[in-house]
């Protein structure tokens, strides 16, 4: 277990050295300049070369790179080329809120998924199956930016029973997580039915049903605990995306998130937030994976057998 | 035994979502809230270049200058006399000499403020426009004196640079993120980017703006009472809907941000005068302003707005005349064999890809075949200053002093010297631009602008299109907000809420 742990941070690491690298040279080479975001249309150019000096826009591109490296290695990625304060700190103050927002939307899609993937699989091919198929074909085709709205105007201008956006108490929380969670939940209750479905024709399956016992535990310990690993896997990459930031969603209920920032960053090229936007992201995704890997060894031994031999 | 279990379960679900109920209904707090369609980015005035920073630095800064509704600069925090071409001194008033930490604003704030925005180590984004100052002298507490490299007509015209304490700029602190000015609003708290309280400070009347990206998501917590007043950002089609509202009041005022289209002047077909007149006498834009922009706009004859100090009155504007369109486009050679072919050029914006569309189906009614290209934001506009196209739309937002002028017509103003995109050469309006810059007083600064914005109408290397107006909706019982000219939000200092 220690040797895929120090293996997999090892490749981890190579990962966001490769995308930091990566980023760091799309974001330049992308057309649009931020100074002249900054400035507006009508600064003459001797202000614009005067801005871009002060800010060492105009070193030579690997200075720029060895200067971002050097930074991050003292953790200091620099400061935003707008409001001036440390990128660090304008992300840390928004990842509280994805995190929040990806934890319930997770949460909206296990309590979803699971039953309604379960009941499809074992009541295959009856109305139960068509209608819990049916609504997660449903689920997965309504886009965020149509779902949000339509449940804005029946929970909280119809029925008025929660805010229509913001992030204030449990109440906002709501809306954004079903709305997030509720295309999470269809890709899942499919995987979910599919598996099990699979695993429900194994021999073990048809032993433990003859050995008697009750049907209850044939599902929910022998049979889900071996349709668990595509399961994990998708709930690790879903993960990973929630926790990058949801941007429909965000913009949609005015969420504080980090997908909102990053795409306001892109938009005003304010290069160290970007570079630290999608240094954190993948760091995220990379940190999901490894723990998703992790668990992958601790749910089924034989991975770990295989690693370690 | 199971009901033991399920009870508890049941009344902790019941209570919970009573919970939500009671917790989600509007604010009952008698705060006024303030819809924003843009995240502000800093509250410190030396470094905030977007419009809604620049629009909330104004309620907590006070500026020595400010502008009337002619764009005249008058004075704000400072009345002015300029002593010689190059010597202006600032006599500060009375009024709103108060910080809100206590302290009391003198002329050694002011110059801290400006030296501090001059000096190139701390990259403002404001020493370009500044750049004419020489020195900063500070004569008495109330007093400060200018000196300028060279004259400058307008240069009062560029101090609208919100004062900052002398103190606290020593000591580096964040007023990006805690803003002391002595301005009609003190903050209060900013706990989240999109969530900023300010105070206003003669009543203590408490103000929240809201960062609400998605126009409709802002107008549903206008309905709902969860926002009391968003301004501009709108679609027509929402004003509209609003405009048949019971709660919501509309109101609209004239605004000075100018769109036009724009040619290649060094292109063989949009070079030459009579196809760009063809083009203009093509444009419906009556129709357009009507139908599409929701009657939310004013036509627009030249780069300024007629009642600008140094705007033009007097321009009629190309008359909508389809049929003088197609004379010139056959006196000029087109026909329906060898028709007139251009690819036109905007931003992957939604709205601009609608209006583009609807000037492409107004010019193929004359014959002219015209083909889209919509780009994202940063390729379309290095095209443009690249000088890669034919015809493409823009706005030239925020304009105040006729130095634009320069900017984007003179002949030396080729990107990247300045925006004259179109490669417009001409001696006239060369010689008109530096007459009215080197002229004795505004009122004659004020005729040589005039005679070359008639150059410019009949030389045409824009088309005028319109300025867009602002829209403000208040809920019933918000009242007294007064639109501004720039879309400033300066009329919440008159604001009342009725509970």
């Amino acid at each position: 277990m220690l040797n895929i742990s120090v293996s997999r941070l090892i490749s981890a690491l190579l990962v966001m050295l490769g995308v930091s690298c990566l980023v760091f040279f799309l974001i330049h080479l992308v057309p649009g300049d931020p100074i002249e975001v900054m400035l507006g249309e009508s600064a003459q150019l001797a202000d614009r070369e005067a801005l871009r000096h002060a800010l060492g826009l105009d070193l030579p591109l690997l200075t720029q790179l060895v200067n971002f490296f050097d930074g991050l290695l003292r953790l200091d990625l620099g400061v935003s080329l707008h409001s001036r304060q440390p990128v660090v700190d304008i992300l840390l103050e928004r990842v509280p809120a994805t995190a929040e927002l990806a934890v319930a939307a997770l949460a909206v899609a296990v309590a979803v998924a699971f039953p309604l993937g379960i009941l499809a699989a074992i009541r295959k091919d009856t109305l139960w199956d068509y209608t819990s198929m049916g609504v997660s074909l449903l689920g997965v085709s309504i886009p965020n930016f149509w779902l949000g709205p339509m449940l804005i105007l029946l929970f909280s201008l119809w029925l008025g029973w929660l805010p229509v956006s913001g992030r204030e108490g449990l109440a906002s929380l709501v809306l954004p997580a079903l709305t997030l969670g509720t295309a999470m939940a269809a890709i899942l209750a499919r995987m979910i039915r599919a598996t099990l479905l699979e695993v429900l024709g194994e021999d073990f399956i048809r032993t433990a049903r003859a050995k008697g016992l009750d049907e209850r535990r044939v599902i929910g310990v022998h049979a889900l605990r071996n349709a668990l690993l595509p399961i994990i896997t998708l709930l690790g990459l879903q993960l990973g995306v929630l926790l990058a930031g949801a941007v429909v969603t965000e913009i949609v209920f005015s969420w504080p998130g980090v997908g909102q920032v990053t795409i306001d960053a892109i938009q005003r090229r304010d290069y160290p937030l970007v570079q630290a936007a999608v240094l954190l992201i993948s760091f995220t995704y990379v940190l999901v994976n490894t723990m998703t890997d992790l668990v992958y060894a601790w749910v089924d031994p034989r991975i770990r057998l295989q690693e370690g031999g | 035994m199971p009901y033991c279990a399920v009870g508890p379960v049941k009344i902790l679900t019941i209570a919970f979502l009573l919970s939500l109920v009671a917790g989600c209904a509007p604010p009952p707090d008698g705060v006024v809230n303030f819809g924003l369609a843009a995240r502000p980015v800093t509250l410190d005035p030396r470094f905030a270049t977007d419009a809604v920073s620049a629009r909330l630095n104004r309620l907590v800064y006070r500026q020595l200058v400010d502008f009337d509704d002619t764009y005249q600069p008058v004075p704000a925090l400072a009345r002015w006399e300029k002593l010689a071409d190059r010597h202006y001194r600032f006599r500060l008033q009375r009024h709103g000499r108060d910080f809100h930490n206590g302290a009391h604003l003198t002329a050694a704030d002011v110059k801290a403020t400006y030296d501090y925005v001059l000096d190139e180590q701390n990259a403002s984004p404001h020493r370009g426009t500044l750049g004419t100052i020489e020195r900063i002298e500070v004569v008495d507490d109330d007093t400060v004196d200018f000196f300028l490299k060279e004259p400058d007509l307008i240069f009062p015209g560029q101090l609208v640079i919100g004062i900052v304490p002398a103190n606290l700029i020593d000591t580096g602190h964040a007023f990006n993120k805690l803003p002391v000015g002595s301005g009609p609003f003190r903050f209060v708290d900013w706990p989240q980017e999109g969530r900023l309280t300010l105070q206003r400070v003669p009543d203590g009347q408490a103000f929240r703006f809201l960062y609400v990206p998605d126009p409709t998501v802002r107008v549903l917590k206008l309905l709902r009472g969860e926002l009391d007043i968003i301004q501009n950002d709108l679609p027509p089609e929402l004003v509209r809907y609003l405009a048949q509202q019971d709660d919501v009041t509309v109101v609209r005022g004239n605004g000075a941000n100018f769109s036009y289209l724009g040619f290649n002047l060094q292109d063989p077909d949009v070079g030459r005068l009579d196809v760009r007149q063809a083009i203009a006498h093509a444009l419906d834009r009556q129709a357009i302003i009507t139908h599409v922009l929701g009657d939310a706009a004013r036509p627009a004859s030249a780069l300024l707005v007629p009642d600008h100090w140094a705007g033009h009155p007097g321009l009629p504007g190309y008359a909508y005349d389809p049929a003088l369109s197609r004379r010139l486009l056959h006196d000029a050679g087109y026909s329906s064999e060898r028709p007139l072919a251009l690819t036109y050029k905007t931003s992957s914006d939604p709205f601009r890809i609608r209006l583009a569309t609807i000037i492409q189906s107004q010019l193929a009614d004359v014959g002219i075949r015209v083909a889209l290209r919509s780009y994202d934001w940063g390729t379309f506009y290095g095209d443009i200053k690249s000088g890669r196209f034919q015809m493409y739309s823009l706005s030239w937002v925020g304009i105040k002093t006729p130095d634009i002028f320069r900017y984007v017509f003179h002949s030396q103003s080729v990107p990247p010297g300045g925006a004259n995109r179109g490669h417009l050469a001409d001696a006239g309006v060369d010689g008109l631009i530096e007459a009215a810059e080197t002229a004795a007083d505004t009122a004659s600064q004020a005729a040589d602008y005039r005679k070359l914005q008639e150059l410019l109408y009949q030389r045409l290397p824009y088309v005028p299109l319109w300025y867009e107006d602002h829209i403000v909706v208040t809920r019933r019982q918000v009242t007294g907000y007064r639109l501004a000219a720039d879309g400033n939000y300066d009329g919440l200092e008159r604001v009342k809420r009725t509970r």
